[in-house]
């Protein structure tokens, strides 16, 4: 056998390696990345999680990066080109059957993945894997379980389908199955693409759970769930009547709980609004999501009671439509318990509120505040300052008496 | 607020005045965060709920005017027309600030045609469909496909209603990280407050509103992919799956272990259509295209895929099929009982039964065998003055139901 010189021949693909090491060369970036900010907290929380996206639209990518935040090794599966024993456990037939059963034999990486204790188990393509397949892949997803072998709980999956519309062979989830997912829809980032495409990938800095933090987003989680619950009832469980939206996430007590559980991850790893209305929205649905994070923005908004013991400190929200309900529950509560000082404390919280923001949001609390006032209650010297607004009302009464003459 | 020479009474007693005229906006108006420009020629909002006003013409425009401009442009971000104008860009691949104007010319139709009147002023120069010889009550994107840049918009080139109506970013724009902006959780919060309190009491709320507040964060599904979606579901289980009947090809590698093999069993589908006169030609026609198609994605071959057609004069319905090649059978009356009849005395029978229909029909007592989707043509059905009670008969509860049209 011919030992190679020094001068080394060089064959064709090596030259090709180098090329391909100089393309394999890329950058990092920092930036912030809401989809897999949800993806990271929802594996954390144990939840199955099912990515819609179309193909090729960087699902894979993301799971590497997840994985390596999470310090879990990745095990990818493709569902579509398994067979159903491959998932359900192959029947071996041993020496007696009629004694010992027929076990499930599991597959080899189910038995990697249980030795190892722990790993992310992605199985892609759901959507187009033939229903027998998808049948025993749901029992992997929701039970762990691989034939004859449970996956041990340091286990996370992730699983990816393709969206009805571009799957022509897809399959419609039933709403059983639905309702047991996190559904996030997965979309590419046009400038991201670009960016990278140019040499430089983003990097997210991956949310963190904040140990001092636990028992407080508990709290807060159960409050936010069980006080919109109390108040509309009606959501506790809807099942959609539009077929289409019944493979997609709905309301329902399991779902439910995965809400209250992601909404204690969120707090715990304090992520921005944005994250949470993904996460609560793909459990529950558009709907009754969007009136959870609405009760969860209320419950960040002063309490009236507190405005009015002390006014001279308040501190109002700056955006108007906030700062409008503030002034409307402090005019509220003043009309529950009239008393005189709870009065003169309300007024001083529009003058602030006139000195801080915008004059019309104060005109209508104030009209309504000065109705509740009794005969033997003197009328403050701080209401002087208010003209502003009451001179912007008799504008505003003076248009529409126009307009009414126009008509 | 920025201090400056603006008159802010006048300007806030124009929200106000447009708050007290449109109450159900009043979330979103008070949620927009003014900012004094000398840049913009008038009112402009970017896509983080700022508003940027010019105080020149706060001073031009009388007060009512002024709250109709609060309403148009709060109406572009509670419409996403940003969003909209972005995603029609990208898929039209149009770029150019004509292109923008001509997206922002077009979401001003969308608005103008029904918020201004009743209390409201329309403000002066504001962009009519009428005026591009278009007809009312559109959306921005149907707008977008029938006009272009031309001498019936010329008058509006200094329009300007900034980047959270057409996308563009402008240059007085705050951007994403400027103070008091509006996060995407929060601007759909209050697009859902909005929506909430007109689908809550309707009353009084116009039909473009109304329509809008039901569709805010449930758009329609395309019928063509719920029809797609319901023949494809009622179809799997039917069609190629794994089975224990016959021994794998793997089997040979694997002594003792019993392995499934795939089987191929297409399903049968019949399509039974209704060609009564109601059902115009190009509704049926567009139907049994998609239904063609979807037989065709599943793999299902043409032998096994028969239309009944369940009228007289079903022209449309023969050339579609000679066309896609499917065998037609019978005919029969305009009662579709008896198609689902015909369907089930069929040897062997179907699979699947597809049924177009404007519903003006009887239905079949029993559910009948294999699965069954129905196609439904959505219309106006006149109201019977004689009968004002008049139901027509809905579709049979084991059936799945797809609107289409």
């Amino acid at each position: 056998m011919d030992i190679p010189s020094e001068a080394a021949h060089l064959r064709p693909l090596d030259v090709a390696a180098d090329l391909l090491a100089l393309l394999h060369d890329t950058d990092t970036e920092p930036r912030a990345d809401t989809q897999l900010e949800a993806l990271t907290l929802a594996v954390s929380a144990d939840l199955p999680v099912l990515l819609w996206g179309e193909p090729g639209i960087g699902k894979t990518a993301a799971l590497n990066q997840l994985a390596e935040a999470l310090e879990l090794p990745l095990t990818t599966v493709i569902a579509s080109v398994h067979e159903p024993s491959d998932f359900s456990g192959l029947p071996v037939v041993g020496d007696d059957p009629a004694t010992q059963g027929v076990p499930m034999a599991p597959p080899e990486w189910a038995v990697r993945l249980a030795r190892a204790g722990h790993g992310l188990l992605f199985l892609d393509e759901l959507s187009t894997a033939p229903p027998a397949v998808q049948a025993a892949l749901l029992r992997v997803v929701l039970e762990r379980q691989v034939g004859a072998l449970r996956l041990p709980p340091g286990v996370r999956i992730v699983a990816a389908a393709n969206p009805r519309s571009s799957a022509a062979d897809g399959w419609e989830l039933s709403p059983p199955l639905a309702n047991r997912f996190v559904h996030l829809q997965w979309a590419h980032d046009h400038d991201v693409v670009v960016r990278g495409l140019g040499g430089t990938w983003p990097k997210a800095a991956l949310p963190r759970l904040d140990r001092g933090r636990l028992p407080d987003a508990v709290t807060f989680a159960r409050r936010a769930v069980c006080g919109l619950l109390i108040a509309r009832p009606g959501l506790v469980h809807q099942l959609p009547k539009n077929e289409a939206r019944r493979g997609g996430p709905w309301p329902s007590p399991r779902s439910w709980e995965m809400a209250l559980r992601l909404i204690a991850f969120a707090t715990a790893a304090d992520v921005s609004r944005d994250v949470l209305s993904m996460l609560v929205r793909g459990a529950v649905g558009d709907g009754p999501g969007l009136e959870l994070l609405a009760g969860l923005d209320r419950m960040d908004l002063p309490d009236p009671e507190t405005l009015l013991a002390d006014p001279e400190v308040a501190v109002l929200p700056e955006r108007g439509d906030l700062r409008q309900t503030v002034l409307d529950g402090v005019v509220a509560a003043v009309r529950r318990r009239p008393e005189r000082v709870r009065w003169n404390a309300a007024w001083s919280l529009l003058l602030r509120a006139l000195e801080t923001g915008a004059p019309d949001l104060v005109v209508v609390p104030a009209a309504t505040l000065a109705s509740l006032r009794r005969d033997d209650w003197p009328v403050p010297a701080a209401i002087e300052r208010l003209s502003g607004a009451v001179s912007l009302s008799r504008q505003a009464d003076q248009a529409a008496a126009d307009a009414g003459e126009d008509r | 607020m920025t201090a400056g020479s603006m008159d802010e009474e006048k300007l806030f007693a124009a929200r106000l005045h447009a708050v007290r005229n449109r109450p159900y906006l009043a979330t979103a108006l008070f949620a927009l965060h003014t900012v004094e420009s000398r840049r913009v020629p008038t009112m402009a909002v970017d896509r983080h709920w700022r508003c940027y006003v010019s105080p020149a013409f706060v001073d031009r425009t009388p007060l009512a005017e002024l709250a109709g401009v609060w309403v148009h442009e709060v109406s572009h971000l509670l419409r996403d027309h940003h969003g909209r104008s972005d995603r029609f860009a990208a898929e039209h691949e149009l770029t150019g600030p004509g292109e923008r104007l001509r997206m922002n010319i077009a979401a001003d139709c969308e608005i103008n045609d029904d918020v201004f009147g009743d209390g409201l002023v329309r403000p002066e120069g504001a962009v009519q469909p009428a005026s591009l010889r278009l007809r009312e009550g559109q959306l921005m994107e149907d707008y977008l496909r029938q006009f272009r840049l031309g001498p019936y918009t010329a008058g509006y080139a200094w329009l300007d209603c900034g980047s959270g109506a057409d996308g563009l970013d402008r240059d007085w724009d705050l951007g994403a990280d400027g103070a008091h902006g509006l996060s995407e959780q929060e601007r759909d919060a209050v697009r859902f407050r909005v929506a909430q309190g007109i689908n809550g009491s309707p009353g009084d709320v116009p039909k473009g509103w109304q329509r809008w507040a039901q569709e805010a964060f449930h758009p329609p599904q395309p019928w063509r992919e719920l029809l797609g979606a319901a023949v494809r579901s009622a179809m799997s289980g039917a069609g190629e799956d794994y089975t224990y009947g016959r021994p794998s090809r793997r089997s040979a590698g694997l002594p003792g272990v019993v392995m499934p093999s795939l089987r191929r069993r297409p399903p049968r589908v019949c399509v039974i259509v209704d060609t009564s006169g109601s059902v115009s030609d190009a509704e049926l026609g567009s139907a049994l295209l998609e239904i063609a198609a979807i037989v065709r994605a599943v793999g299902g071959r043409r032998d096994l895929v028969s239309v009944l057609s369940c009228d007289a004069a079903a022209h449309v319905t023969h050339e579609l099929c000679r066309a896609e090649g499917i065998p037609l059978v019978g005919g029969g009356g305009t009662d579709l009982r008896t198609g689902f009849a015909q369907v089930q005395r069929g040897n062997p029978r179907a699979d699947v039964i597809v049924a177009l229909t404007d519903g003006q029909t009887p239905w079949p007592e029993a559910r009948p065998p294999g699965r069954t989707v129905v196609g439904l043509f959505s219309r106006q059905r006149p109201v019977d003055e004689n009968n004002p009670h008049y139901e027509p008969e809905v579709p049979p509860a084991w059936a799945r139901v797809v609107t289409v049209g």
